[in-house]
């Protein structure tokens, strides 16, 4: 259990990191669209079909940020009850209320009052990784000294 | 504290279960399996008018339809195919086509006419229906698979008839799994001119046959109007006006009168605006707007599946209507630069002289709620973030139950961080206010109403249309997700079942 813990916690991380590229690669690929003369507007947003390239990087941050990271983090979040980690259960309950708390700030900064949300969105970002990064290596150094403690008690009984 | 071990574990189980069990509960209850009836779909809401036993009518949905001895003014036999095509523009889509084309035919009448439409399915696997966006039609040809008739399979075909009482800008396409097929081609233009109009007054232009406009840019009389469909469609991240993507010359003359019938096909609204010259909005949604003033440095919005028709006198130098920026209609001489998008909108809510409605909206037998929201939850055991309605998600949304002759008030309003073009079946709604702001306009009659988010609309309408129709967000991929609602009518059944080949998202 603690492995999956540690395991899941990189998996967000590395997700995380996804969420970055892609709305990165998204907006250098609408800039890019916008100087070849291209307009992008609602109609065109909503489009599904054959989209241009650069709208996969906000196709991807949608579906990753929307559906699989609040999936895994529920996950670690039910993970931590049978982790018996110090602090374990503390550490997965902020990472699954965080990336609650950026889910809400993605969607309402996208709405027509409050793009300044979008900062919050993007700082909170920052944050949510640095927890589940500490959530992460705690988890394994746990792991590590149990495991040390097991060869030691091993060697003991030699 | 020092638990057991056992102690511990039961702990750890029971948090576990705390947190995946109101979870697993939601996700069975949002499974919908096999098929089912409209009739049993969603939570009756009677709007504080009297209720009414909604599973057992007399009037079949099927039979609601135009006096089948009439011999129609208008026939049309459309054929759908399921195949590679090349735009008129010259782009290549993985589509489909009706009669070899996409757009299809522009369908037109008269006011008062019959129109008999024969939709023949030739290889579309998914089965086809045709849906005539924006015109009221008696219910037997309203084209929703599953809710009004059954998905014409390949190598079947289904008559549509319908009178085109009101005259104005419509457009026609597929119910049947329309997220995908609508996209990729199964739409055209229907255009219904009044008939009191001239014949030689008002041909219809389309821009695709631009050699063929030659013989009705000869006008003589000013007060003839030249007629130019605009059907705009995106095609494979690329805007097309008629299926031809940027600059489309129309041959008019400087000093020709036009009337530009902007129908959008997509599932977000497009701003559409006049480089050049100013205009004025005469119809919105199938309905003339009571003396139209002139309008300069404004533009349109014209939402998913909605119509505004322009009407502009050709200046020396030309003029271009813009539609989204990225796709225009040049009319005359090639002459002015495009203008940027203007920051202004017409606001139709103040737009044109006020008029009576021919009822009182205030005398309404059935209020409903029409809120809009996103929650987390399931739909169809998917997990997301999911459009919702008074709070309800797939399959509870909301079914609106009226009685015929019913004066029915709706307040619409959004929520959700995303705007909503709110799409009745059937009927016509006016507004009467935003945002608790009355209008004070030409009535402003629509069939496919704007909703931002965070706004509210109060619409009216008579309940004078027997059946039972879908009110539902027309960015088709909401649909698809579950944002449908229905208008339930008193005494109507319907024989058809959602599910077994029938998809009308």
């Amino acid at each position: 259990m603690r492995t999956t813990y540690t395991v899941l916690a990189y998996a967000i991380a590395v997700l995380i990191v996804v969420q970055a590229a892609a709305i990165a690669f998204a907006l250098a690929g609408l800039g890019s669209w916008v100087q070849d003369g291209g307009v992008l507007d609602k109609a065109l947003m909503e489009n599904e079909e054959d989209v241009p390239g650069f709208v996969v990087g906000f196709i991807v941050h949608g579906m990753n940020g929307q559906l699989l990271i609040p999936l895994l983090a529920l996950v670690l979040l039910v993970v931590s009850f049978f982790a018996k980690l110090d602090k374990g259960v503390a550490l997965a309950a902020a990472v699954f209320g965080l990336v609650m708390v950026q889910v809400l700030l993605g969607m309402f900064s996208r709405g027509a009052e409050l793009p300044l949300l979008g900062m919050v969105h993007g700082a909170n970002a920052l944050v949510l990784f640095t927890v589940v990064i500490v959530a992460a290596r705690r988890a394994r150094r746990v792991g590590e000294s149990a495991a040390a403690q097991v060869a030691v008690s091993h060697r003991a009984t030699v | 504290m020092r638990l057991s071990r056992r102690a511990r574990t039961l702990a750890a189980v029971v948090a576990a279960g705390a947190v995946l069990g109101p979870v697993g509960w939601l996700w069975q209850d949002s499974l919908v399996l096999g098929s089912f009836s409209v009739m049993a779909a969603g939570e009756p809401d009677f709007g504080g008018g009297p209720a009414f036993d909604h599973h057992h009518g007399d009037r079949v949905v099927a039979t609601v339809g135009e006096d089948p001895t009439r011999a129609p003014d208008v026939t049309v036999t459309v054929v759908a195919r399921q195949e590679r095509f090349r735009l008129p523009g010259g782009r290549e889509v993985d589509g489909y086509t009706l009669n070899g084309t996409s757009p299809g035919p522009v369908i037109e009448a008269r006011q008062g006419e019959l129109v008999e439409v024969t939709l023949r399915n030739e290889s579309v696997a998914d089965g086809v229906t045709l849906h005539w966006h924006g015109i009221d039609v008696p219910n037997a040809a309203d084209g929703v698979a599953g809710v009004t008739q059954d998905a014409v399979s390949p190598g079947d075909e289904f008559v549509y008839r319908f009178v085109a009482e009101q005259a104005g800008t419509y457009w026609y396409h597929s119910h049947q799994a329309s997220h995908v097929q609508v996209p990729r081609g199964l739409f055209g233009a229907v255009v219904v001119r009044p008939s009191d109009v001239d014949d030689d007054a008002t041909d219809v232009t389309d821009v695709t046959d631009v050699t063929d406009v030659t013989d009705v840019t000869d006008v003589t009389d000013v007060t003839d109007v030249t007629d130019i469909v605009a059907l705009a469609h995106i095609f494979g991240g690329t805007r097309t006006v008629n299926g031809h993507a940027g600059d489309s010359p129309v041959a008019v003359e400087p000093g020709e009168r036009v009337r530009v019938r902007v129908i959008n096909t997509d599932n977000g609204p497009m701003a559409v605006w006049v480089s050049g010259s100013p205009f004025r909005v005469v119809a919105v949604d199938g309905t003339d707007v009571t003396e139209p003033g002139q309008v300069a440095g404004r533009a349109v919005l014209v939402t998913a599946g909605g119509r505004a028709d322009l009407e502009l006198t050709v200046p020396e130098g030309g003029a271009r209507v813009e539609l989204g920026g990225s796709a225009a209609l040049v009319l005359g001489p090639p002459g002015p630069p495009t203008e940027p998008k203007p920051a202004a909108t017409v606001d139709l809510l103040s737009y044109g002289r006020s008029a009576p409605l021919g009822f009182d909206p205030d005398a309404a037998d059935r209020r409903f709620d029409y809120a809009i929201g996103r929650r987390l939850g399931f739909v169809r055991g998917l997990p997301g973030l999911w459009w919702s309605v008074n709070g309800q998600l797939y399959p509870d949304l909301p079914m609106f139950m009226v009685s015929e002759g019913d004066v029915v008030r709706v307040r619409i309003s959004n929520d959700s961080g995303e705007v909503h073009p709110m799409h009745l079946h059937g009927h016509h709604m006016v507004v009467l206010a935003r945002d608790d702001v009355a209008a004070t306009g030409s009535p402003w009659w629509v069939d496919s109403l704007n909703v931002a988010d965070g706004e509210r609309y109060d619409v009216a309408f008579v309940a004078d249309n027997p059946g039972v129709w879908m009110f539902h967000c027309h960015h088709l991929g909401h649909a698809a997700d579950g944002f449908v609602a229905h208008l339930m009518y008193e005494g109507v059944t319907v024989p058809y079942r959602i599910g077994d080949g029938n998809e009308p998202e």
